[in-house]
């Protein structure tokens, strides 16, 4: 049987003393593509940044094993390392250096951490070459500094472009779609689907069904008051779309009976 | 000529005044100054950093015929400072020195290298008249170095005057000894539509005090006064400002940002006057610290002064750590926590760098911000 590359089980996560994640049970296989969706509110944020290894966040139960390691033992760079990657809903602006002098740093970092020898400036542009090729990014974007003055959608394919250069085996995406008008999600979401490989997994947060029409997901999950209420196949986005959250509001029984 | 011998005195009671209170300097008027020290070229010549470019040198205040590249608009006399420098209430002593004046359009960087240098501390002052007539274009790179570990003491004085449509780019730059004293005035009159765009950038002293006084008196003036500082053990930096907006229509913004270590302090006091008739004034002054150790400290002092009406007159100051969700993406993408804060550091004062135009110049500063920045190595091995 393969192993999982991700499980997550009964992951409860507070932040400032408050319960934002009840118990998140979780299971990403392989090549495989989840999408967790469900409103404002309802702990999507909260449950990529646990994942991330953000500090602000205090898991109080539950583990998350990540390709047979516990992730809640490594900092958030040695999750990086070992092959976890977020992409962010606001990406930060870094002015004072580029975007290629930053990544640089972090695949070195990565490279090193692997055993592997760290790149050369003329390897390290080679690659970036190739990879902004791959997800048809302006390489001249590059030499600005780090997401400053780029507008929503540069943004938004920058981090992907970082995806695809630091080569991780875990791809969370935290809302890439939202502020993007529908000619740079299709790009963005090109990006991805040309990133899918058959060892590769993905997690597509987002509000809306719009973005799955373009990266069609194996499995949907609805998140609601930091629990998932209801998983399913690809059909199930369509159904909240129609029928909105308030169809899975829990009932109290304790099951998810929408 | 000779340099004059300096006197001290005046530091005794300095900090006793509102304008020095954060600055005590009474230790100077304890040292005995010398101002003949013997003078190296060939050390000199290392810190020739742009062969292309017109230079002038001034060792220990003399102006070093042999070492310096003159051309046409460059002037070296020995008149003391003039009538700019005499509007303002500067306690920074002036003296006769060797002066350079620059006047019209020059088309490239002017650099000027102060250098002090001896075994005993040696103090000069080095003063520069800057002339840009109506429509001509000045840029100017000015170094002042001390080297060797000696309580050394500059006191320069730099006049900026800008005619009509004038555009004058200065940068002044701080480095070597961490035990030199730099007590600095840069005076800057501005006629209608001039821009002016200065940079201080302290990176070494013990002690740097870099008064700014800035006079537009013309309508539809742009003035940047920037700074930039990064300092460690035992050392203070005090940017002094005063702007006035004499004229209709002017913008002025001055940005001054920094990092502490250790125990090092820094004082920014900036003094924005709007006088009555200066409508349309829009003045913004921002001053931000990094302090990396719970000993270092901030303080910004802003001192609006407005008498206009119809002006907009604003200031922020902000003193902290790294910025945590900086620090989080960094990691995020593999980067570990000490390099990433080194990163994020470098980044923060890069910034003022970048803005600078001249490469040459600005290489050199990076590198020494990178000599000075605990773990600089690893940025440097960055480059590309």
């Amino acid at each position: 049987m393969t192993t999982p590359l991700l499980e997550i089980t009964n992951l409860h996560a507070s932040v400032e003393g408050t319960e934002i994640l009840k118990g998140v049970n979780l299971t990403v296989m392989p090549g495989e593509v989840h999408s967790i969706m469900g409103p404002n509110g309802s702990g999507k944020s909260t449950l990529s940044s646990v994942i991330a290894g953000h500090e602000a966040y205090e898991v109080t139960e539950g583990t998350i094993i990540f390709n047979g390691i516990d992730l809640l033992e490594l900092e958030a760079d040695q999750r990086a390392c070992a092959g976890v990657f977020l992409a962010f809903q606001y990406p930060i602006e870094i002015p004072g250096v580029s975007t290629k002098f930053f990544l640089k740093a972090a695949v070195n970092a990565i490279r090193k951490y692997r055993g592997q020898e760290e790149l050369d400036a003329m390897d390290f542009l080679d690659l970036v070459e190739e990879k902004a090729k791959s997800v048809n990014l302006n390489v001249e974007l590059l030499d600005r500094n780090v997401n400053e003055g780029f507008s929503g959608g540069e943004k938004k394919r920058a981090e992907i472009f970082q995806m695809a250069m630091l080569d991780p085996l875990l791809g969370v995406l935290d809302e890439t779609d939202s502020g993007l008008d529908i000619d740079a999600l299709k790009i963005v979401a090109e990006g991805v689907n040309k990133l899918r490989t058959p060892e590769r997994g993905f997690i597509i947060i987002t509000h809306y069904q719009r973005l799955l029409d373009y990266i069609v997901p194996d499995f949907v999950h609805v998140l609601l008051d930091g629990r998932i209420v209801k998983s399913g196949d690809k059909s199930l986005a369509l159904v909240l779309e129609e029928k909105g959250y308030t169809a899975f509001e829990p009932c109290g029984c304790g099951c998810s009976c929408a | 000529m000779m340099a004059t011998a300096v006197d001290t005195s005046v530091f005794k009671t300095l900090h006793k005044s509102e304008a020095w209170m954060y600055t005590n300097v009474s230790a100077l008027a304890k040292i005995d100054f010398t101002c003949n020290s013997d003078i190296d070229e060939e050390v000199i010549r290392e810190f020739d950093i742009a062969p292309n470019n017109p230079f002038v040198v001034f060792a220990n205040g003399v102006f070093q015929e042999t070492l310096s590249r003159c051309i046409e608009g460059i002037d070296i006399n020995t008149n003391s400072v003039g009538d700019i420098a005499s509007r303002g209430d500067s306690q920074i002593p002036r003296g006769e020195s060797d002066t350079v004046t620059i006047t019209g359009t020059q088309r490239t960087t002017i650099h000027i290298l102060h250098i002090i240098t001896g075994n005993d501390p040696t103090a000069c002052f080095g003063n520069v008249l800057i002339h840009a007539a109506e429509g001509e274009t000045i840029s100017v790179a000015q170094t002042h170095l001390a080297l060797d570990a000696c309580a050394h003491l500059f006191m320069p004085c730099t006049e900026v005057i800008a005619e009509k449509n004038a555009v004058v780019t200065l940068v002044k730059a701080i480095r070597g000894s961490k035990e030199a004293y730099h007590l600095g005035a840069l005076h800057v009159v501005q006629h209608e539509s001039s821009t002016v765009q200065t940079n201080t950038i302290t990176l070494s002293g013990k002690c740097s005090r870099n008064e700014v006084y800035a006079y537009l008196d013309g309508k539809h003036c742009e003035s940047n006064f920037d700074g930039m500082y990064m300092l460690g053990k035992d050392q203070l930096i005090d940017n002094h400002l005063r702007v006035e907006h004499n004229e209709t229509n002017g913008n002025s913004r001055e940005f001054y940002k920094g990092v502490l270590d250790e125990n090092a302090k820094s004082v920014f006091t900036g003094r924005i006057y709007v006088k009555e008739d200066a409508q349309q004034t829009d003045a913004k002054q921002t001053n931000q610290n990094i302090l990396l150790s719970d000993d270092a400290q901030a303080t910004a002092r802003p001192q609006l002064e407005i008498y206009a009406d119809d002006v907009k007159c604003t200031h922020g100051a902000t003193t902290g750590e790294i910025d945590d969700e900086a620090m989080l993406y960094l990691q995020t993408r593999g980067i570990p926590a000490d390099s990433a804060r080194t990163l994020l550091i470098y980044a923060f004062l890069n910034e003022s760098l970048d803005e600078l135009t001249d490469d040459l110049f600005r290489n050199v500063l990076v590198e020494e911000l990178l000599a000075n920045l605990p773990g600089g190595e690893f940025v440097r091995s960055l480059y590309l």
